[in-house]
């Protein structure tokens, strides 16, 4: 299987603290693969890393063979890795559509499918009837639409999803991560980044695990539930004890 | 500050979708008729003082309308636009001189004015906002005090030009308005544009709109160099008018505040805007430097602050506020006529 | 020596740490009390600090609560300024006329011997005052809860407000700091110079090439912002016409934009944090 993304001991400090210490892993191309992780783990530093909007420290980002090397975040971009921001960042000036038209006439280098104009992109994502409304008037849940959509314009092979599901209701949620399955069976592949573990696990085929900065385990959604290392750093010394006990039984008792 | 949609003039709100050939005919309609409006002026008898006034104020016009593509519709307010003015005067003054061409001598302006605005802007584009803006104060005087200082164009003594034959007024009239025209024409391709796109885009986030394939660096040096070689223009055009330029005047912070001034007064971020904006500066400024000399800062600077604080939008804006607000009071008063009870 | 100028214009800088934009108005208002207190130079910078910290957080109030708020300093906050700037110049103008004034007192012409090298009092006092400023500002940014809140609320204001820092109040109060600042060492300056109401803007520029060269998050940094500046101008003398000496400040702006990497201070274009 090829590797579409490779992240080779990524490295970043921010004035002495290290948000990012030696992080490496690989994403298959055409999956779906998951970031998770506590709070301050450094997923979201990755991601900026990744998307090019934040330089490494040390360390390198590999995107389809080629080294990203630090690039700013429009050449990712026109690359093919293109990334949604956990707060929603509109356009505010400009409408719903117009939003979509800077993905897509700007975005990646790779020629445009004729098929995905701006307007199907907004009925895939289900803000076809707020085409001509203003960006910024948009409630918080239609304006990530709006950032999958504008995302999605720029014709991505990679996409970074940044907290996608943070802030909406489980129907909302429920929606966007089909949404995704979508993309995916399209031939995008998506790094995911997210909070809600249950999202995480019923829409991600890989998931990489960080705590403190490092790597602390990979592999499928079911086997990272049940890694005792990611229970005690998601809750606590108690409870991964007791996942380690429960994983080996009669080693002590 | 202000939506990048078009002037409300014409549409009327929900109605079924245009025939885009008719409305777009309709659309084009009043301007060209004040195109042709404006061209038959000095037929209707005019002073020459009169024409006088509107020729500057079609420089101004040029200047206001060049300074919003990147203030405006980019979002990046530039102090220093009196360099591009005067460097464009300069140009179009040493060509004319050299007898090129009038037209020749402006385009070149234009062209001297668009290469300092890379100059300019590759260093200065990389600060934020208000510090773009600080900098750029500090071209206009650093370009200033060199001009002054350089003797092959006379520094401070100024510098003369002579033309041959008579001074035709009506000429200079006509220039003025074309080049007005075209800056005009220029402002609504830009809108209309990619490069309009990318201009909002980064005005209104520019890291995001990184994050979307938009170079913003190439995008403002792109729209300054647009702004730059119009400026210049205009400068060139003024100073073959004159017949006489110095440093202190074309040069000189005041301008570089005046231009960018218009768009605010009128509008900023739209295309008409800064044309209000030149004709009312155009108009007022002689005035208001004749009868308050001692308070042409003080207006400028208070028209600021209340601009700023309750209409951001300018004349524009309390216009659409007003046509708003009558819309709605009208709709109030008709009978429902619609759906039957 | 320009040691003191250089200094003074740090102070200036500082004025911009407290809440960006504002610098614009800090030299201007320096005019207003240089004539009033004419009598008492010192004694007057002194009392500028007070007098300008009120007039600041008046202002503050009066214009500048109004404006939509942001973390990042906005256009429209710019213009607001330039326009109290422009207004400012007007109505010193119409106050005090266009002449240039300075301020003479015997202490303007004596000297002082420190070991082999003689120096203007003048310029060691000004220099003294500055630095004695700097380092109390220091202490109180570093040290006091007010200087951490106004810290926090330079990176961003919500997040300082969650943290139960009164954000209006911080902000009117660093505001009217700044201005205080501003106008003492405008204060200080005019002991140094002749003024008259156009006398912001070149200093305006020099405090914002030491905030390029030296960034804006220490003390050294400032000090050697200034110093960097200092010395170019006056070895640009020796080079140069002294006519061209304004285009100083700004050329070596335009250098270091071009050499020094981005991401040194908080001016560049910024990339993006952790969200």
């Amino acid at each position: 299987m090829t590797a579409i993304l490779r992240v080779e001991c990524l490295t970043r400090y921010f004035a002495g603290l290290a948000a990012l210490k030696e992080v490496s892993f690989e994403v298959e191309q055409g999956l779906i693969c998951g970031l998770i992780g506590p709070n301050g783990a450094g997923k979201t530093t990755l991601l900026s890393i990744v998307a090019g909007s934040l330089r490494p420290t040390s360390g390198a980002v590999i995107f389809e063979g080629r080294s990203l090397g630090g690039a700013k975040s429009f050449a990712a971009a026109r690359a093919g890795v293109v990334r949604t921001h956990q707060v929603p960042r509109p356009f505010s000036a400009l409408s719903v559509l117009e939003n979509v038209e800077v993905g897509s006439r700007f975005g990646s280098a790779r020629a445009a499918d004729g098929s995905l104009t701006p307007r199907r992109i907004l009925e895939w994502v289900g803000l076809a009837g707020l085409a001509d409304a203003a960006a910024g008037t948009l409630s918080v849940g239609n304006q990530k639409r709006l950032e999958l959509a504008r995302a999605l314009a720029a014709r991505p092979r990679l996409l970074l999803c940044d907290e996608v599901c943070s802030g909406l209701t489980g129907a909302e949620t429920a929606s966007v991560l089909a949404l995704l399955r979508e993309i995916q069976r399209s031939g995008t592949t998506i790094l995911y980044v997210e909070h809600n573990l249950r999202a995480i696990m019923s829409v991600c085929d890989h998931v990489v695990v960080m705590n403190h900065g490092r790597k602390l385990a990979e592999g499928p959604p079911q086997e990272v539930q049940a890694n005792p290392e990611v229970i005690e750093a998601y809750i606590g010394k108690k409870a991964g004890k007791k996942a380690a006990r429960q994983a080996a039984p009669g080693r002590d008792g | 500050m202000t939506a990048l949609a078009e002037g409300t003039e014409g549409s009327e709100g929900t109605e079924d979708a245009p025939r885009p050939q008719r409305s777009r005919f309709l659309a084009a309609a009043p301007p060209l008729l004040l195109v042709a409006g404006l061209a038959a002026l000095p037929l209707t008898g005019l002073g020459p003082n009169s024409i006088r006034l509107a020729f500057v104020t079609f420089v101004w016009i040029t200047a206001s309308v060049a300074w919003n593509l990147l203030g405006g519709f980019g979002g990046q307010v530039s102090f220093g636009f009196a360099v591009f003015y005067g460097l464009g005067a300069y140009a179009a003054a040493v060509a004319i001189n050299a007898a090129v061409n009038p037209l020749a001598a402006f385009l070149l302006a234009g062209g001297v004015a668009a290469l300092a605005s890379l100059a300019i802007g590759l260093p200065t584009f990389r600060l934020k906002g208000p510090y773009f803006a600080i900098a750029t104060i500090g071209v206009s005087e650093a370009v200033r005090v060199v001009m002054t200082n350089l003797s092959p164009t006379g520094g401070a003594s100024g510098y003369r030009i002579v033309e041959p034959g008579a001074f035709r007024q009506l000429h200079h009239f006509y220039t003025a308005l074309a080049l007005a025209v075209v800056a005009v024409a220029v402002s609504i391709a830009v809108r209309r544009s990619k490069l309009g796109l990318a201009l909002v885009a980064v005005r209104e986030d520019e890291d995001a709109a990184g994050d979307l394939g938009v170079n913003p660096f190439r995008t403002k040096l792109l729209a300054h160099a647009l702004a730059a070689a119009l400026t210049g223009a205009a400068g060139g055009v003024h100073a073959r008018y004159a017949a006489y330029i110095h440093p202190q005047g074309e040069f000189a912070f005041g301008i570089g505040v005046g231009i960018l001034l218009m768009p605010i007064i009128g509008g900023l971020g739209t295309i008409w805007g800064p044309v209000i904006g030149g004709v009312v500066y155009g108009l007022i400024h002689d005035e208001v430097v004749a009868s308050f000399p001692q308070l042409h800062l003080l207006i400028y600077g208070s028209l600021l602050i209340l601009i700023v604080l309750f209409e951001p939008a300018g004349i524009l804006g309390l216009v659409n506020r007003v046509a708003a607000l009558a819309r709605r009071r009208l709709r109030a008063r008709e009978p429902r006529r619609m759906e039957p009870r | 020596m320009s040691v003191g100028m250089t200094i003074v214009y740090g102070v200036m800088k500082i004025v911009n740490l407290a809440h960006a934009g504002f610098l614009m108005l800090g030299a201007y208002f320096v005019y207003e009390l240089y004539n009033r207190f004419a009598i008492d130079p010192l004694l007057g910078v002194l009392l500028a600090f007070p007098a300008f910290f009120i007039v600041g957080m008046g202002i503050h109030r009066v214009l500048i609560r109004r404006l939509p708020t942001s973390d990042q300093p906005t256009l429209a906050s710019l213009m607001l300024l330039f326009g109290l700037w422009l207004v400012l110049q007007n109505l010193g103008y119409l106050v005090w006329g266009n002449a240039d004034r300075s301020i003479l007192t015997p202490r303007t012409l004596s000297v002082m011997n420190i070991g082999p090298i003689t120096f203007p009092t003048v310029r060691l006092v000004v220099c003294g005052t500055a630095v004695a400023s700097l380092a109390i500002l220091e202490i109180v940014l570093r040290k006091t809860w007010f200087g951490r809140a106004v810290r926090a609320l330079m990176q961003n204001r919500d997040a300082g407000r969650i943290a139960g820092v009164n954000v209006e109040r911080t902000a009117q109060v660093a505001f009217g700091v700044g201005i205080a600042f501003a106008g003492a060492a405008g204060g200080l300056l005019a002991m140094l110079y002749s003024f008259s109401p156009d006398f912001g803007g070149s200093f305006l520029l020099r405090a914002f090439v030491i905030i390029v060269l030296g960034g804006l998050e220490s003390f050294a940094g400032v000090a050697a912002g200034a110093l960097i500046l200092a010395l170019a101008e006056t070895f640009s003398i020796l080079a140069l016409p002294a006519s061209y000496q304004p285009a100083i400040a700004f050329s070596l702006l335009v250098l270091a934009l071009l050499v020094l990497p981005d991401g040194i201070a908080g001016l560049w274009i910024k990339r993006r944090r952790l969200a």
